[in-house]
């Protein structure tokens, strides 16, 4: 793979589950 | 007011259920097909900006406008915007709220009964039978009923799939909100990511599978999908395709997702649950969705050949291209079996949401009881599937999903941020928002609700007109013989509107809540 191609699936996958962690650990933190 | 209406039994419950929704076949077929044909990984900035600016704060307003009107009792688009501006006029348009989720079911069901009856083909050994890829597109239209061939001989297998399609759905809605939807998407969701995983990982083992072919690689195939073509990021074609599929995959504009947050209470978050809902959608597109299709297509056939596919259409890659790929690797029928099974439960858990808003309208409006809100809606979905179903070859279908899927979507959407932002105004909005939010939402997207997101609709809406509407509306490239039965369409879609104003203006006169809507 080239880097370009690299480092943009990088970005796009962690910033993604960056968010689904945040938003996920603050869903299960707190009681229904 | 106590409405006694239902509510949904966990946080996570609703999360999922939203998520749903918003997770149907275009996450899968849709994206990734957008994705190649705009630019590899340079589609993604224009992805992300809508996400930011339409996407975001639409599901926002939905969800804090649904919530307001289930306070009062309403779930449904008409009743919450007139409940909350008093505009009469808004009521009545506030119908395509109803009216876009019931025409895309008409033939959403209809493709989803694809996905069960392909699932079933898969482990029966009929896909299999029907190995090579002209032959697999026989077998497309054969099943579709376009032609009669060796495969079948008429649209009947097709039908009683259908049959057993709706069925599956009308028992969730049959079941309730709690009970039924909700729990259907607790199962339903992490199966589907746990489908999608095993796919993924199938596809991205598979190495260099004919040597003779090295370029035909994984590690080629992430590079066509990733390596950014920045060169298109001047055209206003990818822009509008990127905003495009932001606004279908998110579900925004069609009133599901207002009808799901009338069933929360007063002091539920909506803030998180809407952010979770987006998150775990975009996290099924970009990173699933994105991983399956286009770079199972690259490996096995290239880039040249793969973006032809692409050209094709979403329709072609899920039923003739995959299934052609799954024929060429080991256990084959087994991850064919899995691939539809991921589209028909990305599928149930989307037309669910696209019933509901109709029998909370009846429900809520009418006060009729959940078991004649069911058989009312099951006879409704089976009459108006017919003619999709039997005039699907004429162009039917495409005319719903123009009308239903991008027109009234658009128009629903400009009048809900408009209502939103300018209405019942941004700071009550805000202040609703907020209410029991468990994140802070940054001030930012207030001002961009108010002024970034109608404008970004307002451009959609020019843009589209110009380029995609009035060609349609004039029946451009459409042949002569489709002609009468693209009119029977438009008469069909006037037909319901005609019905729901009418439903409408009678709820006018209707006490049983001792208000009107």
């Amino acid at each position: 793979m080239n880097t370009s191609a690299i480092i943009l699936m990088a970005v796009v996958w962690i910033m993604i589950f960056s968010l689904m962690i945040f938003c996920f650990y603050k869903v299960f933190s707190k009681r229904d | 007011m106590s409405s006694g209406r239902e509510h949904w039994g966990t946080k996570i419950g609703v999360i999922l259920a939203v998520a749903g929704s918003a997770v149907g076949l275009g996450n899968f077929l849709r994206f990734p097909t957008q994705a190649a044909l705009g630019g590899g990984g340079a589609f993604m900035i224009p992805y992300f900006v809508s996400f930011l600016f339409l996407g975001i704060p639409l599901m926002w307003v939905e969800w804090t406008l649904g919530r307001k009107g289930g306070e009062y009792g309403h779930g449904t688009a008409p009743a919450i915007l007139y409940r909350l501006t008093g505009n009469k006029f808004i009521k009545y348009v506030a119908s395509i709220g109803i009216i876009i989720p019931l025409l895309i079911l008409f033939y959403y069901a209809f493709i989803e009964s694809w996905s069960l009856a392909y699932a079933f083909f898969s482990l029966s050994g009929a896909l299999a039978d029907a190995g090579s890829k002209n032959e697999l597109a026989e077998f497309l239209q054969g099943y579709q009923g376009i032609m009669s061939n060796n495969y079948f001989d008429s649209v009947g297998t097709a039908y009683i799939f259908f049959i057993i399609t709706i069925v599956v759905n009308f028992y969730f809605i049959y079941k309730g909100v709690s009970s039924g939807i909700e729990k259907l998407s607790k199962i339903a969701m992490p199966v589907l990511v746990i489908i999608a995983t095993l796919l993924v990982v199938r596809i991205l083992t598979l190495g260099t599978p004919d040597p003779a072919k090295p370029v035909q690689s994984v590690a080629n195939a992430l590079n066509f999908v990733w390596t950014p073509d920045f060169s298109v990021l001047s055209e206003s074609r990818v822009w509008l395709s990127a905003a495009g599929q932001i606004f279908f995959t998110l579900s925004l504009g069609m009133g599901v997702i207002m009808t799901y947050a009338s069933y929360l209470k007063k002091d539920d978050d909506i803030a998180l649950s809407g952010l979770t809902a987006s998150a775990t959608n975009e996290f099924c597109e970009v990173v699933l969705g994105g991983s399956l299709i286009i770079p199972a297509a690259f490996i096995f056939f290239g880039q040249t050949e793969t973006l032809r596919i692409a050209h094709t259409g979403a329709f072609n890659i899920g039923f003739v291209t995959m299934p052609n790929i799954f024929a060429g690797i080991p256990g084959g029928f087994f991850f064919a079996f899995l691939w539809f099974m991921l589209l028909f439960i990305a599928g149930i858990t989307s037309s669910v949401s696209m019933i509901q808003p109709m029998v909370a309208f009846l429900e809520d409006e009418f006060g009729f009881s959940r078991k004649k809100t069911v058989l009312i809606m099951f006879l409704l979905t089976f009459l108006a599937c017919q003619p999709v179903i039997f005039f699907m070859k004429y162009g039917f279908l495409d005319e719903l999903d123009f009308w239903g899927g991008t027109v009234f979507l658009t128009v629903f959407a400009t009048l809900e941020v408009i209502v939103f932002g300018w209405i019942y105004g941004v700071d009550k909005g805000w202040k609703d928002l907020n209410e029991g939010a468990e994140i802070r939402v940054p001030r930012v997207f207030k001002f961009i609700i108010k002024y970034i997101s109608p404008l970004f609709l307002f451009i959609l809406l020019g843009a589209w007109t110009y380029q995609m509407f009035i060609p349609t509306i004039m029946m451009k490239g459409v042949p002569e013989e489709n002609r009468p039965y693209i009119w029977g369409a438009r008469i069909f879609i006037l037909a319901i509107i005609g019905i729901m104003l009418y439903m409408i203006k009678i709820t006018d006169k209707n006490k049983h809540k001792g208000e009107k809507i």
